[in-house]
């Protein structure tokens, strides 16, 4: 069967009445992805390997369960093409983590939520760029080449999720998984207009995802439609007794997302609304973004968070002490870089790490070395921990008032390469996000277009309650009312027109 | 700028994450170091008096126990096959108390 339209454009939700109807196969699907994938990402570079083999199989599976009419019986994803960060386990891949340490690592098992993603159906593409082990904002720490910003390739994807959210912003994924640390997802997916949701600590199971901020780690999805963020999350939510910090999940994501937000009390934080550096044009969206759900019968309510200004200081304690510890399991001897020629193994581990790490992971091993220091724990890690505490309640108390918060992403747009190169500056892209982290509960980006100054994409945060992530899925519905689903960057979004089709 | 660790503190804590730099790497990971404690401050300027620490988002829950089941687990094969050196079925290291004989 002939194949008239790009399959690559359509959302799951359309590609699955498509597959039911029988207007096109997963096979042509996977095609029409893979085919995708080979035009865009030499101008992108968003994957670091792909799994057509993989792809292909799943397809079978899915066109068999379509001919014996039991497709839907495959799970939320099926026929869903779908990619994963490279820092997620898939065996029989290479998990690099963007690091020459991983280089040659080959997945001896499957990360549960991409074990999950393939159960429920989904078609896997392949691994995605990041930041070295996560370690970063833009994507520029990988040590595999960057990835481009799909909507001006100038600019950073933003990080450490960049290959993840510029995938599915050019339409060479419809949907794909992220890891967020602080920020990790959602900022990326605010610089290339793509949804990305961080669900609450505890809603994904992390078993199989390279650890970097163990109390702060959580995957979760990026895609262009809310319905189908929520339809991944359902596939891969849930308790995993391989992560003991994981929990059952009874929620249907996709349940309520047609409600609307009449008479939802949404917060909005004055303190971040008048945040040094917060830039005119992102301001200037959260607020229409407000305007718009009040205009659909929220009730916006003043909310504070007053510790949260302390968030940025105290992920930069936890974060870089729980990274030194995680990092410190690449020995050169069990898996990774091993240098080789050593005659002892004290000189080994040293010139394997040295080679292994680039400068950013360096700098966190470090860095969490010294805070965790005889000493100096006191002085930092100690009270870092009891501002968790403080930020922790400042959400409970907030969201005794609102069902969720709406606030910026990022304080600006997409950044030029090299554009910010003092690791402490580059740290306040994530000022908006930390404190989420730290308390744990849910956030997400929502496109609502390009700014008004630089014409990028701006995404708006919505805060969840922790463990009700759903409140934050129908906020951003309702938003997609106004906005409409997150748009394939306009570079990108004709490469495969009819007319060029027929060249 | 205070200084919170000198160049001699920057060389220490190099070789205890077994890290080897340069002269140069050393004198900008003290200056990188330097500017991100710096940031760090506020965190030291906190009134904290008796509040509790919060080590876990997921600090109020019980300890997860299952069945005490035998469950299959990686092979041995499994298990070494990211191993850089191996041998009998055993990863294989150089000599740790210094020279040593050939692998």
């Amino acid at each position: 069967m002939a194949v008239e339209r790009d399959l690559w454009r359509l959302s799951a939700a359309e590609l699955q009445r498509g597959l039911l109807a029988k207007e096109f196969s997963a096979k042509e699907i996977t095609e029409s992805a893979l085919g995708r994938i080979a035009q865009a990402d030499p101008e992108i570079h968003a994957f670091l390997e792909l799994t057509e083999k993989a792809a292909y199989k799943q397809a079978a599976r899915i066109d068999e369960a379509l001919s014996q009419g039991t497709a839907r019986e495959c799970g939320p994803l099926f026929g869903v093409p779908i990619a994963f960060k490279d820092n997620m386990n898939l065996e029989g891949t290479h998990t690099t983590c963007a690091s020459r340490m991983l280089e040659n690592y080959v997945s001896p098992y499957t990360a549960t939520c991409v074990a999950r993603a393939i159960g429920a159906g989904g078609i896997p593409l392949g691994k995605l760029n990041m930041d070295e082990f996560a370690f970063g904002s833009s994507t520029e720490t990988s040590a595999f080449g960057k990835t481009l910003n799909p909507w001006d390739r100038e600019r950073v994807p933003g990080g450490s999720s960049g290959g993840s959210a510029a995938a599915v912003a050019s339409g060479m994924a419809c949907v794909a998984l992220g890891s967020d640390t602080g920020g990790s997802i959602r900022q990326p997916g605010a610089f290339c207009g793509a949804i990305g949701v961080k669900p609450t600590y505890g809603v994904v199971s992390r078993y199989g995802v390279v650890a970097f901020g163990s109390s702060l780690d959580q995957v979760g999805p990026f895609a262009r439609t809310v319905h189908d963020a929520a339809c991944t999350l359902n596939a891969i939510a849930g308790r995993d007794p391989l992560d003991c910090t994981s929990q059952e999940s009874t929620v249907d994501f996709t349940a309520n997302l047609a409600e609307g937000v009449r008479g939802m009390k949404v917060g909005i934080v004055p303190a971040f609304m008048e945040a040094k550096g917060l830039s005119p044009e992102v301001r200037h969206k959260v607020e229409e973004a407000a305007a718009n759900l009040a205009a659909m019968g929220a009730e916006i309510v003043e909310v504070a968070l007053p510790n949260a200004q302390a968030a940025m200081s105290a992920y930069y304690v936890l974060g870089p002490c729980e990274a030194f510890s995680n990092l410190a399991r690449f020995d050169s001897v069990r898996y990774g870089y091993c240098d080789p020629g050593h005659k002892d193994l004290g000189s080994q581990y040293e010139a394997s790490r040295t080679i292994g790490f680039g400068s950013e992971a360096r700098r966190r091993i470090m860095l969490g070395s010294y805070l965790l220091s005889s000493g100096v724990y006191n002085t930092y890690y100690y009270p870092a921990q009891q501002v968790r505490t403080l930020i922790t309640r400042d959400y409970n108390e907030a969201f005794g008032k609102v069902s969720c918060i709406l606030a910026p992403v990022a304080p600006r747009t997409a950044f030029k390469f090299g554009e910010i190169a003092d690791p402490a500056e580059m740290y306040l892209t994530d000022m908006f996000t930390i404190s989420i982290n730290i308390a744990g509960n849910g956030g997400m980006s929502m496109p609502v277009g390009p700014g008004e100054e630089t014409h990028l994409p701006i995404g708006v945060q919505l805060i969840a309650p922790a463990f009700h992530d759903e409140l934050m899925l129908r906020a951003a519905a309702a938003l997609e009312t106004v906005y409409g689903p997150a748009p394939i960057a306009p570079d990108f979004d004709g490469l495969n027109d009819n007319a060029k089709a027929g060249e | 700028m205070t200084q919170y660790v000198n160049e001699q503190d920057v060389r220490a804590i190099a070789e205890y994450t077994r890290i080897g730099l340069t002269d140069e790497e050393v004198a900008q990971m003290t200056i990188d170091l330097n500017s991100i404690i710096e940031g760090l401050k506020p965190i030291t300027e906190y009134d904290l008096e008796g509040v509790e620490p919060t080590f876990h988002p997921i600090g109020s829950l019980s300890n997860v126990m299952r069945d005490d089941v035998v469950t299959e687990g990686f092979t041995q094969e499994v298990a070494l096959e990211n191993a850089p050196h191996k041998q009998d079925g055993c990863f294989l290291i150089p000599s740790i108390l210094g020279e040593g004989g050939d692998r």
